[in-house]
């Protein structure tokens, strides 16, 4: 055992550097050219430290005679042809359930460059955990209030110290001169300090009261915890992908429906862990591991990471995630309606959830909300086009106007926007 | 004595302050919630009394139904055979009354995260091998498999999945299949078509 382990570490980390550095200074051409043919030809298939749709890639030369890049040369010439007598890509096809593509365009030279690649990419990765150190602390962002609340808590004892200084310096004052005042009546029993409290504690009661009261069925800023740690953020953020690909439903269907997990599964399929994005906290600033977080999502679909093909789909439990936007059932509200038909945008609702960890519920969802929106939005009025909507003909009065300039545009309100059964039936 | 209370009464009120987070992880209350939650099955009210009889929303749907409004289903089987013959499928779609703009929509939305929306395999999800996904996406363009492709093959993998790929069968209607492979083969007909000036290819995307 090394008794000093930082030394230790450090001392293989030079080394592993150093190994990268010689290959790297050995032939940076050859892995560059490696990497372009490995992007172009094997990366569909192959990773370097994972088995895929095909086998990891990483320390193929130990592996069978692939040592010898001749016969790695005729594999990837004619993979059909050499599986012939070839026990091992026999085993290497009922193992991964599909045929590897022949590329007769591939040389003995290219072989050699894709070798130097995978072998540096795969020294790199390795090297990588150990290196990377950065951490980041989550901001605390109520520390300004404990501030605050300390700084006026002093104050109001000094106040009340300096008070009773004060008093006593003139009862002290009042003794020596020798003036007698009748005694002080204390504060608490005074009338007008009464009165006083009483009227302060009823103008504070009554706000806090009437705001709990409307805020009754109101569930802004709701954001429950998920049985997935799955984040908004990540995912339509960072990874920039459409609403729409998960809640597709939103475009013709009531609901913005909750993707099923064979949605997730079309990329967590291949993506089995979260190491390339930043890192996710929690809201005490626990920090959350997304590669955990997937697992959960795999034991949900029955699927086995290391046994990608054999993962059946309809075996795939629901995973129960908590719906966070509730209307009463005495409302109706159709997505398809105001984002296909309205052109609205997800986010004038639901807020940047690109920009959400954790999604909360950022409009208050109320009666006013709704109808304020149905009062400011302006109609897109054009159906003469094909980008138009036909319906809109049917205005005709509304079409005159503004072509006679008695009215510069419609608003929701105007076709009805504001009617009670238009949400209410 | 007393001032010993308020203070501690104090601190108290100051420390159940600093304490309350700011998430909020219920709901709250609702007023008189005699019409707030249905009485009907609503979408996601709880199907427990299913899940006892091993039915589960994310099963397939009985075979030979067809979904309201869909075209008429696509009767290859998941399988090596389904996958050769699929080449000799022919789009049931006639070419004037595919609507291109809907197809690029849908493209945009499920396939170019991967694929790229110039289909160019290089989507956000990859982005030059920087992206989160572990495998190269196609080049729908240049890649020889993809490129020479039957379209009844192309509407295959879309429906039942090919290698990293999922299946699209539950975000793509049958006939919204169809106008993606349509999109893709009109995107592939006019790079092959207009080499010289490739740029005229993109240019003609509607914004």
């Amino acid at each position: 055992m090394i008794p000093c382990k930082p030394i230790g570490k450090k001392l293989t980390l030079t080394l592993l550097s150093v190994f990268v550095f010689s290959f790297v200074y050995v032939s940076a051409q050859d892995i560059a050219a490696g990497k372009a043919i490995f992007m172009g030809k094997c990366a569909s298939c192959h990773q370097i430290g994972k088995n895929g749709t095909g086998p990891a890639l990483a320390g193929l030369e130990e592996r069978h005679k692939w040592a010898d890049h001749n016969e790695l040369l005729k594999w990837i010439n004619n993979p059909a042809g050499y599986m012939k007598n070839d026990p091992y890509t026999q085993g290497l096809l009922a193992e991964y359930k599909s045929m590897m593509t022949g590329f007769s365009d591939i040389t003995l030279k290219d072989v050699d460059d894709l070798v130097a690649y995978i072998n540096d990419a795969d020294a790199k990765a390795k090297a990588g955990p150990s290196t990377t150190t950065t951490t980041g602390e989550p901001e605390k962002g109520n520390s300004n209030a404990i501030i605050f609340g300390v700084i006026s808590l002093i104050l109001a004892i000094i106040a009340l110290i300096l008070m009773q200084v004060n008093s006593n310096l003139k009862k002290m004052s009042d003794d020596a001169e020798g003036i007698s005042r009748p005694e002080q009546v204390p504060f608490y029993k005074n009338k007008i300090y009464i009165a006083m409290m009483a009227l302060i504690f009823f103008a504070v009661a009554g706000y806090y009261f009437s705001k709990a009261a409307i805020g009754l069925g109101r569930q802004t800023d709701y954001a429950p915890v998920q049985p997935i740690y799955y984040s908004h953020k990540v995912h339509a953020g960072i990874n920039q992908i459409s609403c729409l690909y998960c809640h597709g439903s939103a475009w013709d269907s009531k609901h913005a429906a909750i993707p099923a997990v064979n949605i997730c599964m079309n990329c967590h399929k291949s993506i089995n862990e979260y190491v390339k994005g930043p890192k996710l906290y929690d809201e005490a600033g626990n920090e959350i591991n997304g590669t955990a977080e997937i697992a959960k999502l795999y034991k949900a679909a029955g699927f086995d990471p290391a046994k990608p093909n054999d993962w059946d789909p309809s075996k795939a439990k629901p995973i129960e995630w908590v719906k966070i936007h509730n209307l009463p059932d005495h409302v109706y509200f159709n997505h398809s309606q105001h984002i296909r038909a309205g052109k609205v945008q997800c986010q004038s609702c639901h807020g940047e959830v690109t920009a959400m960890d954790e999604v909360k519920q950022v409009s208050e969802l109320s009666m006013g909300w709704c109808i304020n929106c149905h009062r400011e939005t302006k109609v897109d009025f054009n159906y003469s086009d094909s980008t138009g909507n036909k319906f809109y003909s049917i205005y005709e009065k509304f079409h005159n106007d503004i072509k006679n300039h008695k009215m510069d545009s419609v608003s929701v309100k105007d076709i009805g926007g504001l009617e009670c059964q238009k949400c209410h039936y | 004595m007393k001032k010993i209370w308020i203070i501690t009464g104090c601190m108290a009120l100051m420390a159940v302050m600093v304490s309350c987070n700011n998430t909020r992880r219920n709901p709250g209350r609702a007023y008189m919630p005699d019409m707030a939650y249905s009485r009907a099955y609503e979408t996601y009210s709880s199907t427990e009394n299913l899940k006892e009889k091993g039915i589960y929303y994310t099963s397939m749907p009985v075979e030979g139904t067809l979904a309201r409004g869909d075209m008429a289903g696509y009767s290859l089987k998941n399988d090596s055979s389904g996958y050769v013959q699929s080449a000799a499928i022919k789009s049931p779609l006639s070419a004037d009354s595919i609507d291109l703009k809907e197809a690029e929509r849908l493209y945009l939305i499920n396939c170019a995260i991967c694929h790229g929306t110039k289909l160019d395999g290089n989507g956000p999800l990859w982005n030059n091998g920087d992206g989160p996904y572990p495998v190269a996406p196609r080049n729908l363009i240049t890649d020889p498999i993809t490129a020479n492709m039957a379209e009844g093959t192309m509407f295959h993998s879309v429906t039942y999945g090919r290698n990293s790929m999922g299946s699209y069968a539950a975000q793509l209607t049958t006939k919204q299949r169809w106008e993606v492979v349509a999109y893709i083969k009109s995107k592939q007909g006019s790079a092959s078509a207009a080499k010289p000036a490739a740029d005229t290819a993109t240019a003609v995307t509607p914004k």
